[in-house]
């Protein structure tokens, strides 16, 4: 416990270290921010198409579906595109390096 | 918090020339990471749109025409982007 503590200490005061937790965390809120934004916009469009004085029961069950469903579409696009651009860039066809 | 300010507020003057060279590095790639999370992203905007069936959503999951629609609209994406690129370069030269 103790060594698990000061190596986090060290790490902690390195300014090298925090400058690349700080990026690190930047990006990824800036990814889950994206993510929150387009998952809203498609579920309301599809979910919500006349809104009512309340969120129904039913609208809320296509939310949360609609919700995993675009995850999982997301994490499918993201494995088909990096795959793409690996294949792409090791070809040295020019496209991946478009990207 | 501004991540700009809290870089900012650090002293930065106490790194070697090996750290921010280390730096560098690792910013250049997380901006490449960035940039590609962000093509997908797009991506996956424009093929939710083209793949999964207007109206309600019945099931959480990628059903077995939703999710190959979804991989080929990547694909086929990128083809229309080769073209694009492929006719300028012919425009140009």
């Amino acid at each position: 416990m103790d060594s698990i503590g000061a190596q986090g200490m060290s790490a902690f005061s390195d300014p090298k270290v925090q400058v690349m937790r700080t990026v690190q965390q930047e990006a990824a809120m800036q990814n889950a921010r994206m993510l929150v934004e387009k998952l809203n916009e498609h579920c309301f469009e599809r979910c919500v198409p006349k809104p009512g004085t309340s969120l129904s029961k039913g609208e809320e069950g296509c939310f949360t579906h609609c919700m995993e469903k675009y995850m999982s579409a997301w994490n499918t696009v993201s494995k088909q595109y990096v795959a793409r651009i690996t294949k792409e860039s090791q070809q040295g066809t020019g496209v991946g390096a478009s990207f | 918090m501004d991540p700009s300010n809290a870089i900012a507020g650090m002293d930065l003057s106490k790194l070697s020339d090996r750290d921010k060279q280390e730096l560098q590095q690792f910013v250049m790639n997380e901006s490449q990471k960035a940039r590609i999370q962000a093509s997908v992203h797009s991506l996956t905007d424009t093929c939710f749109r083209k793949c999964i069936p207007a109206g309600g959503i019945k099931s959480p999951k990628l059903d077995k025409y939703e999710e190959p629609c979804m991989r080929q609209c990547v694909d086929r994406f990128l083809d229309a982007n080769f073209v694009v690129l492929k006719e300028l370069e012919r425009m140009r030269g």
